[in-house]
Parts: C-alpha cells; sequence; structure tokens
C-alpha cells in the first residue's frame, strides 16, 4: 500500500499563482470551493448566485495573490471572511456592509494559520462538532444566531424581525457563542 | 494606555456583525487604541468564521470551475500580466465639474462660429487663447463654489470635526474632515505619506448602516488645500476612513485603512 500523496500546502499554491500557474489557482478551487460553495448556497439560497460569488472570490484571489502571505495567514480563512461578506452584501441588496473590521486587503495579519481549517479531514471533523454544537442549543439561541451569521443580521435587525427585546436577543447570541466556544475554539493558538 | 478593556462578551457580537449602535462606537473607538483587545477581536474572528463550517460542503457544478479557468485566461489573454482589476472611479465629482465644462463648451462653440470670418492663422490662434480663457472662467467659478462650500460647512453650527487617525502597521498621516450631514458637505484636509505609484488614497464616509459611500480620492498633502465632497444630503456618518485602494479607486472599499476617524453622536 502507497502513502496518500502529500498535497501541497496553500503557500506553494500562492507563490505559483504569483508567478501566473493558473493550475494552481485551480488546485486551490479544487481544494476549498466545497467548503465555500456551501456557506454561500446557505446565505444566499440560490444556487446561481452562490456560484457567482463564488467565482468572484477566485477571481479576486487571483488578482491579489501578490498581496497574501500564506505563510503568516491562512487562506481559506480569508477565503471565508470574504465570501461571506459577498454573499451577505448580495443578500442584502449589493451593498458592501462590513468596513473597518473586515479589510480585503489586510489577508495575513488577520486571520492566523488554522490547521484545523485547511486540512481536509480536520475541517471535516470540525464541521461535524460544529453542526452537532449548534444542534444542541436552544432553538431561540440558534435561530439568533443563524441570523446573525447566514443573513448578517445585527442584534437591533434580529429583535425587530423576531419581535423580541433587544436584550433578549443580545443574550442569546451571547449565550450560544459561550456554549459554542469550546468547539469553535479548538487548535486556535492562545 | 488603556487601563480598562473591552466588554469581552462584545468580540463576538462584533465579529459575527451583530453589535451595533453605541457598543459598537464605543468598542471600535477602544480598538483604535488598544492592542490587547485588538488580538482579542482577532481570535473572536477566527471562532466566528468557524460557524460557516454548519453549513454542509457542496460542490458547485463543474461549469463554474470552467468559466474561472476561462477568464483567467481571457485576463491574462488582454492585459499580458496578472493586474488588479480597476474598475473606473465612481464619477462623485460629475455634478461639480459638469456646469462649469457646459459653459465652456457653450461659450467655446459661439466664438468658433465667429471666429470662421477672419484669417485662418489668426483665426486659430485667438480661437487657442479664447479656450483658455474659458477653461480659466470656468474653474474660478469653481473655486469660488467651493470657496462658499467650504465656508459654509465650516460655519454651520450643526457640523461635526472628525480626526482621522493613522492605523496601527499603517502610514503615518493624519487628517480632518468638517462634515455636515444636513447640506451633504464634507471638508477634507490632511496629510499622509505618499502612496506607492499604483495606488491611491480614497475617502469613504462610513454611514450608521449600510454600505461605505465614496467620498473620492484624496491626495496625500491635502494640508494647505482643502477638498470639498458633495455627498448625499441626510447621511448619518458613523466614521470616516481613508484607504489605500489601486489607482484610481475603487467603487467600494477593497484596501487597508490608513486612516480612519470615528464621529462622536
Amino acid at each position: 500500500m502507497t502513502a496518500p500523496m502529500q498535497q501541497p500546502p496553500d503557500s506553494s499554491l500562492i507563490e505559483k499563482m504569483m508567478a501566473g500557474d493558473e493550475q494552481a489557482l485551480a488546485a486551490i478551487y479544487d481544494r476549498y470551493s466545497g467548503m465555500l460553495f456551501g456557506m454561500l448556497s446557505r446565505i444566499l439560497q440560490d444556487r446561481q448566485a452562490a456560484e457567482e460569488v463564488l467565482q468572484d472570490l477566485f477571481m479576486q484571489l487571483w488578482h491579489n495573490a501578490g498581496q497574501f502571505d500564506a505563510s503568516r495567514g491562512s487562506l481559506p480563512a480569508w477565503l471565508m471572511v470574504i465570501g461571506r461578506n459577498r454573499a451577505i452584501s448580495r443578500l442584502r441588496g449589493g451593498r458592501f456592509r462590513e468596513v473597518l473590521e473586515e479589510n480585503e486587503g489586510d489577508y495575513a495579519s488577520t486571520f492566523a494559520s488554522d490547521q484545523n481549517i485547511e486540512d481536509e479531514a480536520a475541517r471535516s471533523e470540525l464541521a461535524k462538532n460544529v453542526t452537532a454544537a449548534l444542534a444542541t442549543l436552544p432553538a431561540e439561541q440558534r435561530s439568533a444566531l443563524e441570523l446573525a451569521y447566514f443573513e448578517g443580521m445585527t442584534q437591533s435587525e434580529i429583535a425587530a424581525k423576531t419581535g423580541c427585546p433587544l436584550g433578549t436577543v443580545k443574550t442569546r447570541v451571547r449565550t450560544a457563542m459561550q456554549s459554542l466556544r469550546q468547539i469553535l475554539d479548538a487548535g486556535l493558538a492562545r | 494606555m488603556q487601563d480598562s478593556h473591552a466588554n469581552a462578551e462584545d468580540f463576538d457580537l462584533y465579529a459575527l456583525g451583530a453589535l451595533d449602535g453605541q457598543e459598537k462606537q464605543v468598542l471600535e473607538a477602544h480598538l483604535l487604541v488598544c492592542p490587547a483587545c485588538q488580538k482579542e477581536l482577532a481570535r473572536a474572528k477566527q471562532r466566528v468564521l468557524r460557524l460557516g463550517l454548519a453549513a454542509p460542503a457542496m460542490a458547485p457544478r463543474p461549469q463554474v470551475k470552467l468559466a474561472l479557468m476561462e477568464k483567467v485566461k481571457a485576463k491574462r489573454a488582454a492585459t499580458g500580466a496578472r493586474v488588479f482589476e480597476m474598475k473606473p472611479p465612481k464619477k462623485r465629482w460629475g455634478l461639480r465639474f459638469s456646469f462649469g465644462f457646459a459653459i465652456a463648451t457653450a461659450v467655446l462653440a459661439f466664438a468658433t462660429f465667429e471666429l470662421v470670418k477672419i484669417d485662418w492663422e489668426r483665426g486659430k490662434q485667438i480661437k487657442e487663447l479664447q479656450a483658455q480663457l474659458n477653461v480659466a472662467q470656468a474653474k474660478a467659478k469653481l473655486d469660488a463654489q467651493a470657496m462658499e462650500a467650504m465656508a459654509s460647512v465650516t460655519a454651520a453650527p450643526d457640523s461635526t470635526m472628525i480626526t482621522l487617525l493613522q492605523q496601527a502597521g499603517g502610514p503615518p498621516g493624519q487628517a480632518h474632515v468638517v462634515y455636515n450631514a444636513r447640506m451633504g458637505l464634507a471638508v477634507y484636509s490632511g496629510q499622509i505619506v505618499p502612496a506607492p505609484a499604483d495606488k491611491s488614497y480614497q475617502l469613504w464616509l462610513v454611514p450608521s448602516s449600510g454600505a461605505p459611500v465614496d467620498a473620492g480620492l484624496v491626495e496625500p498633502n491635502q494640508e494647505n488645500g482643502a477638498v470639498v465632497v458633495h455627498l448625499t444630503p441626510g447621511l448619518v456618518a458613523k466614521a470616516f476612513a481613508v484607504t489605500m485602494e489601486p489607482a484610481g479607486g475603487r467603487p467600494q472599499p477593497t484596501g487597508p485603512k490608513v486612516l480612519v476617524g470615528v464621529a462622536s453622536s
């Protein structure tokens, strides 16, 4: 039995992309498109829209590869954050929503390398744990968290949509995140 | 140095994008000056992004990848190299200049008609001089309008002064914006280390909700000649920010924040 072939690290694919290697972009696409498309589809509830955002995301990566230091930052983390922002912008009427904290040019310093996302097996395990943990939350906490994450709503907007007092919404989201913290923090450097 | 730190529970909410209102403003102002809380926020962001994994992975159609690779090939064939995709900057200043140019065009057209009667060589020289005069008159008119706007904004009691400060790790600089939401006018002045040749500094109004609003490109040294920016009246500004964008600017911010100033409520 032969050992499984070692996949090149993201950093080497990024370097190749900077040198104009289109197959490096294709390799990154193959590596992360499933994860990203799942998230985009969940947010947009529209396959075609999700495909368009996915394509735009990778085009941007192709254009901006030179700015990314994959030895210091996490490429899939960046893809997830920017992908989420783009999807929510599209969902909420095409307006770019997050500004001060989500900086598309500020790659490496925002998200440290995260093996639990970069490694496919670890990512799959983490995804299972996150899904299971979410399922254990009380329905109103899960709903508030999902409205925040997958629909990009603020506390005030969630309160308005659900008819709950703002304080209740805050408590629900905070409590949900506290419950999930151990799972979500797994493997993160202190 | 800050003795107190931000409420730890707010980091997750902020990373989610769920924090809003005064809590958000307070946290953002604190983050500008507290490296420890910046670190906590970075950790919260990593924690929050993992929520995306709760959505089951799905394979896009093969056509998506094919189309992507075709686009990449086409781009390379068109440019010969991978360059930043640049969109033409939004014509935010169009309203200001179009009136002056319309006058210059109308006057030029009249002058041309009159000059046809004169000897061609002399007529050509006179035409050129007339054009220069018209451009100068148009510019003077624009300058006067700008001066008037600047005076209005700075004198109005409901104007707000916002100081934009250098960001951690960013190029040195500082700027000021005097903003009047009722008038839809902002006056910007400031100084930043010159941007690289392929970059531009771009000013944004960050509203309390919604996308940032393009307030135009600014020069690195805008200290001795303030710029008047015309915006949609009624926009409540949560903050103003300067980002470094690809040359010519972008319709939405994509580059790193260089200066940020939070408007006090």
